[in-house]
Order: structure tokens, then sequence, then C-alpha cells
């Protein structure tokens, strides 16, 4: 061999090597890992710029969600200019998210971030960690990650390097920003965001159940209401696989859609499917034992506008698993249709006191149909609800009249659309409470009876919003409760203002003879340029 | 002339170019401002128009502008803050240029950019990060020292630490002084690279009034020599749902006596972005952005406000303290009668082209 060849051989091997020390953590052997798909890219098109003495750099260092990766390999095309094809990028993605990523417990708290709940509350533990690692992206962002001090430092070093201009904008100028990002809060993320956790290596230990099977499913699309349903998830390879689903709105709104779907981490569902006519996009997450599932769906372009998902496996071991349980509100004094779906259910229902049975409609292992009377004089209040002697998660509300009402979210934010971003709306819910024993609305002790259907409208949120007509211009309230936005660009009847806007969202429902109504706050504001999936 | 690109009123160019070579005894006043992607423009403001439009070498975006006291040359930050280039005014050629940035580090400077009176030296507010093959590492910052002599690939002649988030410098009125404005303002000897003194801002520990918030990005200081830059604090000695409990200041460091001077002047309602002291009347400063405001910084009152069509975020005023010169964000400088404030004409940039954070200085030729 020439010396060039021999050295080069080397090379390969040592990179080889490395790649298979770190990362192959599950207790592949090198001649075994060699022939996945993204061992063969970290090998191929990371080890140039990672591989110090033999050695992977940065990569084997941090804990991340799917979703994380993604943004992490995508910079690296951005930045270092690492040109990768788009099974490249998948493969390296689900190489790394599958054995650096987070135990399930470690991603639960921030699971409205993965989902792309819309208007959701971000969760700072503090104020400092809100101002210093909150105001470009979510805090979400941070705590979806796990790395050591040393790592936690060395990404403070790429935010400062990357973009200095943040010790000169609001909230950077004001302190020492990079003394305590480089001093102060390493130690502090390291405390809180670990590498190395039992959780993590429980979890990566463990063997965990595939997704196949069938599976009934439940959920809230806001606008649309309830829903339940089935889905029929067959393997098409390692956690890859194809999925039918089934979804029962109501009388005559059956939604029926396939697509796919791929397992990061034993637990992390990614999926696409066309659901009816539209094109949508799956974040769930499998329960620990695998026999649940929860998430979200949502449409692929517009990822404010979807529906909650729970679902429980139905196999032979499924012993009275509820999904949902609907209406979950019942009138004292009225006689209602429950249904109850699940898997493996018995024919043996207990809704609590002063809601009894008084004829079955259906019993099958997988819904329970039943004609209820609700007492007259029935408490008012939550009841859980039992199947086959075992109590569960669900529950039903009694109540006599709804005492309050709020609009959900009470702040929401929609955006102008224009260019190549369309515009995003915001999807308002009103859900109906009871005071609860203090017998006031609007504190802690209310109870929370459900979604219920509404008027909707919109007002100018105060005077300004007022004179500057912000109702004409802003966009319009959907009958559903969804507010379409206006595009964005300058508006020549507005000066300088655009189509933005401050507005009153009113919810009004009707309760028997009564009228309530609600109101929440939305925002129309400018667009947001660079989506990503966690903000 | 060859190298400049006209761009507007060709007879008016003309004119100048012949008269440039013997004007220096007229001490008429131009306006230096740039736009983007990367262009200086020499306005004539008593034409109300632009005269001479130079396309400066590298990427945009053009901001901090710095002209030595014969306003030969003009030094320019562009090239993404990385490199500082410096073109004769006359011949619109450039003479001068650093590139602060290697392929393994990268080196911006934020606005603060100075150049000694007379016209030799150059300072820089630097602040470095190494790009490592797989790592970034953030760097201390400090002042680089140029020799404007340097020609083309001019590399910093010293340097000496400075304290980070440094955002504007201007060389004062005593030999080898150099204040810079950062957290506070630190007036630097660039001989020696001592701090020589602190005149605290941030730390400035008034009872009863809490850290200002100071975001000074524009440096217009030539008329009266006093560097000036609104501010923002908190009362701490009011409920916080008082309307005293935030007040809107001027600061203001006389660039020959080395002092500092501080003043609120109004409950904080709406932002102000850049100052100017009038070299006429020395007590009275004016500040723009979406409104034009006139205080008077020995009593603190607001004496005048206006609003304007648009929003600026530069200014600048004439020898005489007679007009105001608004400009920066958007595409024109609108000319106000400084008592007045009434608006006296305005410049349009050649095809609409955003002044954005760029300065407008003004040099007498
Ligand atoms: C051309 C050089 C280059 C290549 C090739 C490269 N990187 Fe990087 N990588 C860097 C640099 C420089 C940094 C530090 C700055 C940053 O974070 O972007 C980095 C940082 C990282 C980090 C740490 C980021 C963090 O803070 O979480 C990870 C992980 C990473 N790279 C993964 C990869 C992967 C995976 C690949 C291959 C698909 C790759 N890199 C290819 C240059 C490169
Ligand atoms: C000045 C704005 C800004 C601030 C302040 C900020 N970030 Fe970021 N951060 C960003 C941007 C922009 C990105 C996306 C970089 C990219 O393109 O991948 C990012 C990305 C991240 C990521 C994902 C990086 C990866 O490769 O996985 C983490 C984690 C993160 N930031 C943590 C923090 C922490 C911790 C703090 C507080 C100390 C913080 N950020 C403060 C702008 C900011």
């Amino acid at each position: 061999m020439k010396p060039e060849t021999i050295k080069h051989t080397r090379r390969h091997l040592r990179i080889a090597g490395a790649v298979a020390l770190v990362l192959g953590m599950a207790g592949t052997t090198p001649a075994v890992a060699a022939q996945d798909p993204g061992r063969e890219v970290i090998d191929k098109k990371c080890a140039s710029c990672h591989l110090e003495d033999g050695k992977l750099t940065r990569i084997p260092e941090v804990r991340k969600t799917p979703e994380g990766w993604d943004m992490t390999v995508v910079r690296m095309g951005i930045w270092h200019k690492v040109e990768l094809t788009p099974d490249e990028r998948r493969a390296v993605v689900k190489y790394l998210a599958d054995r650096q990523g987070l135990a399930p417990s470690e991603a639960a708290a921030f699971r409205f971030l993965t989902e792309r709940r819309p208007n959701m509350q971000d969760a700072p533990p503090d104020e400092e960690m809100a101002q210093m690692c909150g105001r470009c992206h979510s805090y979400g962002r941070v705590a979806l990650q796990r790395r050591d001090e040393d790592e936690w430092r060395k990404l403070m070093h790429t935010h400062l390097g990357q973009f200095p201009s943040a010790e000169y904008s609001a909230l950077g100028r004001d302190r020492n920003w990079w003394e305590i990002a480089r001093d102060k809060m390493p130690g502090r993320l390291a405390e809180m965001y670990p590498k190395n956790t039992d959780a993590w290596r429980d979890w990566s230990r463990a063997k965990h159940r595939p997704a196949a099977g069938r599976w009934i499913v439940a959920g809230e699309r806001p606008g649309w209401g309830a829903y339940t349903g089935t889905m029929t998830v067959t393997a098409k390879g390692s956690d890859r696989y194809e999925v039918g689903y089934e979804l029962h709105f109501g009388p005559g709104n059956t939604v029926r859609g396939k697509g796919e779907s791929l397992v990061y981490t034993g637990y992390e569902w990614r999926g696409t499917a066309q659901l009816g006519n539209e094109q949508t996009q799956s974040i769930f997450a499998l329960s620990e034992d695998g026999a649940r599932m929860s998430g979200r769906w949502f449409l692929r372009k517009a990822d404010e506008i979807g529906a909650t998902f729970e679902a429980v496996r139905a196999d032979k071991a499924a012993k009275n698993a509820l999904v949902s349980v609907s209406p979950q509100m019942l009138r004292a004094g009225e006689t209602a249709t429950v249904t109850v779906a699940g898997a493996g259910l018995d024919a043996k229902l207990d809704l609590g006191s002063g809601v009894e049975v008084v004829e079955w409609l259906g019993k099958s292992a997988e819904q329970l149909k039943v004609r209820v009377k609700v007492a007259a004089d029935a408490a008012p209040g939550v009841r859980k609800v039992a199947v086959g002697g075992r109590a569960s998660d669900k529950s039903v509300a009694v109540y006599r009249q709804i005492d309050s009402l709020r609009v959900e979210p009470a702040f929401g934010i929609a955006r102008v659309g224009g260019g190549t971003n369309p515009p995003v709306t915001a999807q308002f819910d009103a859900v109906a409470f009871l005071d609860g024993a203090d017998g006031k609305p609007g504190t802690d002790d209310d109870v929370r009876l459900g979604s219920v259907p509404a008027k909707w409208s919109t007002e100018p949120f105060d005077e300004r919003a007022k004179h500057d007509e912000d109702l004409k211009f802003a966009g319009h309230m959907e009958p559903h409760g969804q507010f379409l936005p206006s595009f964005a660009g300058p508006n020549p009847n507005r000066r300088g203002l655009n189509n933005v806007g401050n507005l009153s969202v009113v919810a009004t429902v009707a309760d028997g003879e009564r009228s309530l109504n609600a109101k929440g706050q939305l925002v129309v504001t400018v667009q947001r340029w660079n989506p990503t999936p966690l903000r | 002339m060859r190298m400049l690109s006209i761009k507007k009123a060709p007879m008016v160019i003309v004119a100048l170019c012949c008269a440039a070579v013997s004007l220096p005894a007229l001490a008429a006043e131009y306006l230096l401002t740039v736009t983007r992607p990367n262009n200086l423009h020499i306005v004539d403001p008593a034409k109300r128009a632009i005269v001479r439009t130079i396309n400066l070498p590298g990427d945009g975006i053009p901001g901090a502008i710095a002209v030595p006291k014969d306003a030969k040359t003009a030094y320019v930050l562009t090239n993404r803050m990385e490199s500082v280039v410096g073109v004769d005014l006359d011949s619109g050629k450039p003479v001068f240029r650093a590139d602060f940035s290697t392929p393994q580090r990268r080196v911006k400077g934020f606005f603060a950019v100075a150049v000694s009176e007379d016209g030799k030296e150059l300072y820089v507010h630097q602040a470095p990060v190494q790009l490592g093959r797989s790592e970034y590492k953030v760097e201390d910052t400090y002042i680089a020292v140029f020799d404007t002599a340097d020609g083309m690939t001019a590399k910093p002649r010293r340097t000496f630490p400075a304290p980070r988030r440094i955002s504007l410098m201007a060389a004062t009125g005593k030999p080898d002084h150099l204040i810079a404005l950062g957290w506070d303002m630190y007036l630097f000897n660039t001989k020696t690279g001592k701090l020589e003194q602190t005149f605290p801002v941030r730390h400035w520990n008034r009872p009863g009034i809490g850290e200002p918030d100071v975001l000074a990005m524009w440096g217009t200081f030539e008329q009266a020599r006093a560097l000036s830059t609104p501010y923002f604090v908190a009362k701490t000695d009011v409920p916080p749902d008082s309307p005293e409990a935030f007040k809107a200041g001027i600061a203001v460091f006389d660039l020959d006596s080395e002092t500092l001077k501080v003043k609120e002047f109004e409950n904080a309602t709406t932002a102000m972005f850049s100052s100017v002291v009038s070299p006429v009347a020395r007590n009275e400063a004016f500040l723009v952005m979406n409104q034009l405001t006139k205080v008077d910084t020995d009593t603190g009152k607001l004496l005048k406000r206006k609003d304007l069509e648009q929003t600026f975020y530069a200014i600048n005023i004439s020898g005489d303290g007679k007009e105001i010169y608004v400009g920066g964000a958007l595409d024109k400088i609108a000319i106000y009668d400084a008592d007045s404030f009434e608006k006296k004409g305005e410049i349009q940039m050649p095809g609409g082209a955003d002044q954005s954070i760029g300065w407008m200085r003004v040099v007498k030729r």
C-alpha cells in the first residue's frame, strides 16, 4: 500500500471505531452498526469536522428530541455547508434520536411544545431563565435538551458567537449577558437538564413495544367537537408503520384516512396522513408500557389547526381501558345517551352517584352505549367513570346550569399572511364551568364541564383598537370560533399599521333560557419569518 | 470622477466636483449618510440634493461613519460589521480597508468606530469569536487601533482590553483620549490603553432611580462636540403603576470638558432612538424616532414635540443650529426648522434604498 492509502485507511478505521464506540450505546458491534445508514452519514458527512484524536466531538455529548436533532442537522447545513440528501437527513436524525434522545419522563413537561399546541404557555422556572433563555425562542427548546455543564457552555459560545447582537438587544444590554450565559447558566442548566440520568439509562436499556396493532382513539378538534374511532397500525420495517384511521366526529361526519409513521426513541411517534381531504401530521407519544398513545395531530400547512389525540391498544391484554366518555356534561333531571369508548370493556358501567343507567343501547368490547337518567337532586360536580369495576381517569360532570363561561385560550395570537407565508389563524373554544364550592366564578375550585357550542363575534379590545378600526382590517371570525386574519403588507388605508389588530373575542352560549358570554383577547400581529419545529 | 456612480442630479455633481478643489474656504456643510446595500451618499442639505454616491466595497449593510476633522476621508463600518472601509470623499476612491475577520476568527464591531481628530488613527471596539472545527469560542472584547496610513490591508497596530457591549466611541478634545459608551462611559488613553476614568451610567447609584436602558447606536457629536443619547429609566421611589414610574432622559458627554451630564425630562411614553445637541444653544437637544422632540438639558423641560410622517432613527443639526436633519430607517432625509419644527424639505435616497441603521454625519468642507 502506498503511504497515502494507508493513512487514509487508518483514518477511516479510526472514524469507524470512534463512531461505534461513542454512538453504539445499545451494544451494537461496529460490524452491525456499520449497516445503519445513520451511522454511515456521521462517518461520511460529519466526521470531517467532528473527529478529533479518534473521537467524535460534540455529537455524542447531547441528547435531544427528534425535532431538536433535526434542527441541529439543518443548522449544520445552513451554517457549515453540510450537504445531506433528504434520506441522509432522515437517517442521521433517526439514528441520533434513538441513541441520544429523551426518556418519556424527561420530555413530558414540554410536550405542548413538541405537539405545537397553539397559544401555549411557555414554562420557564424563573424570571432569569425566562429573560436569558426564553426571549428569542421558547424556553421549552432549552428544556428539551440534556447536556453536561461543559456542553451547555459550548452552546452559549455558539449563541453569542453566532448572534453577537444578543448582548446589545433588549434583555441583553441591561445585564452582563455574556458573563451570566458563560459563567452561571451552564451550571444551572446542567443541574436541571443533565446528560446522564437514571430515566434515560433505564429507558435506553429497555425494550419497547412496537406500535403495530389496532387502537381505539378519541380526541377533540376545536371548532369540530369530539371524535372517537380506530387506528390500525401495520409494521413496515423497524419503527416504520402504515396507518389507517377512521374517526367519527358525530352522526354523519366520519373521516377516513391513511398515512405512515416513524417511531423515534422507542416512543416518539411522528406521522403523516391524509384524513378526509386534509393533509395532516401527527406527533404522539407512546406510554412507557406501550399500551396507550397521546398527542396531537394538525394540518401540515397550518399547525395551529388540529385535534387532541388519545389512544388505547385494542389487543387481548386490554382490560377496561377507556379512551373517552361523551358527553362529559350531564344536566340534572334529564336523560341522555352516553357513549364510552375503549378497549376490553366489560358491560358494567358506573357513572357515579345520581347518574343511573336506565337502558343499554350497545355493548361491545370497544364501545358501551347507554341511556342514563340523571336525578333531579344529583349533586353538581365531577364523577369518575368506572368500567368493569375498575376506576378510570375519565369523568362526567353533573350540572344544573352553566355557572360561567371561559374563552380558551384567554389570549390568542393570529398572524397575517403574505408572500409565501400563509396566515396563521387562531382557534377559540368556549368552555363551561361550575363555580365550585365557593360559589364564585374564576377561582381555583371552579369545575370544568367541557367545551360547549357558541356563537362567536369580535369587538375592538380597547379605545385605541376602536380608533384604528382594527375590527375592519385585521380579519374575520368564522362561525366555529376560528379567526382568519387578513393579508400582510402595507394597507394604504392604515398609516403604518398594516393589518394588525387587538380584538376581544366574544363567545355567547345559550344554557336553557339563559345566555352567557365570555371574552378572550386576540392579537393579530405580523408574520413569523422562520417557522421552526420547536419554537 | 470615473469611479463615482452618479445617480442623481448630475448638474449639481458637476458643480461640486469643480468647486471641491478650491472649496475649503467656503466651509459649506454636507451630510454623509449610507444606504443598503452598500452606498455612501454626500448630501448638500442647502440644495436638498445628493451630490455624490460612492459605492463601498464589501458586503453591506453600512452603519457607523467616522470622519476626521479635515473631512477628507469617511470611514464606514460595513461588510456585516466586519470591516471598516475608508473612502476619499473627493475622488470616491477607497483609500483604507481593515477586514477584522479571518476564516478561523469572526470579529464584529458594533457601531463603536472612531477616528482621532488628526485622522491618523482609527479605533474600533471588537467582539471576536474563534470558529473552531466543531466549536465556537467567544473571546473578550477589546479596542483595536489602526493606522489610517496602512491602506487597503490594514491590521491593528495595537489593541487594549475594553468592556463588552460598547456601542459608541469618539475622540475627545484631549490628545489620545477616547470616550466609549457601553454600560457606563469609559475614558481610555489610546496610547497606553489605560482606562483612565469611568463615568457611571448603569452603575450611577442615584437614589430613587434605577439602572437606565441605553440603546446608543447613532453617533452625532460633531456640531456641538457633545456625544449624547436618550435613555429610559425606572423610578424606584414611586409605585410601579404611577405615570412617574418610568422616565425618559438624555445623557450628554461634553467632548472638550470630558464631563457627563444626565437629565430626565419626561414620563416615558414614547421611544426615542437618537439625539443631538445644538451647537448654538448648548442646553438644547433634539431627539427622534416617531416624533421630533426638543428638550432643555439643564432644566429637564420638554420644549417641543411633533409627530413625524414616518420613523427616523438618526438625527443631526446644521452648524448654525437652525435646521434639524432626520434620517435612517427608511429612504429619506427630512429637514425641519429647529424652532418652529416646520418641515422645510426632504431628500429622497436613490432607488428608494433604506438607510436602515446607518448613521448621518455632518462634515464641513
Ligand atoms: C464543516 C464542518 C462541520 C460538519 C461537516 C458538521 N458539523 Fe456539526 N458543528 C460544526 C461546528 C463549527 C459546530 C459548532 C457551532 C454550531 O453549533 O453550529 C458544530 C456543532 C455541532 C453540534 C453541537 C450543537 C449543539 O449545541 O447541540 C452537533 C450535535 C453537531 N454539530 C452535529 C453534526 C452532525 C450530526 C453532522 C453531520 C450531519 C455535523 N455536525 C457536521 C461544524 C460541522
Ligand atoms: C438572541 C436570541 C437568543 C437567546 C437570548 C437565546 N437563544 Fe437559544 N437559540 C437562538 C437561535 C436563533 C437558535 C437556533 C439556532 C439554529 O439555527 O439552529 C437557538 C437554538 C437554541 C438551542 C437548540 C440548539 C441545538 O442545536 O440543538 C438551544 C438548546 C438553545 N438555543 C438554548 C438557549 C439557552 C440555554 C439560552 C439562554 C442562556 C438561549 N438559548 C438564549 C437564539 C437565542
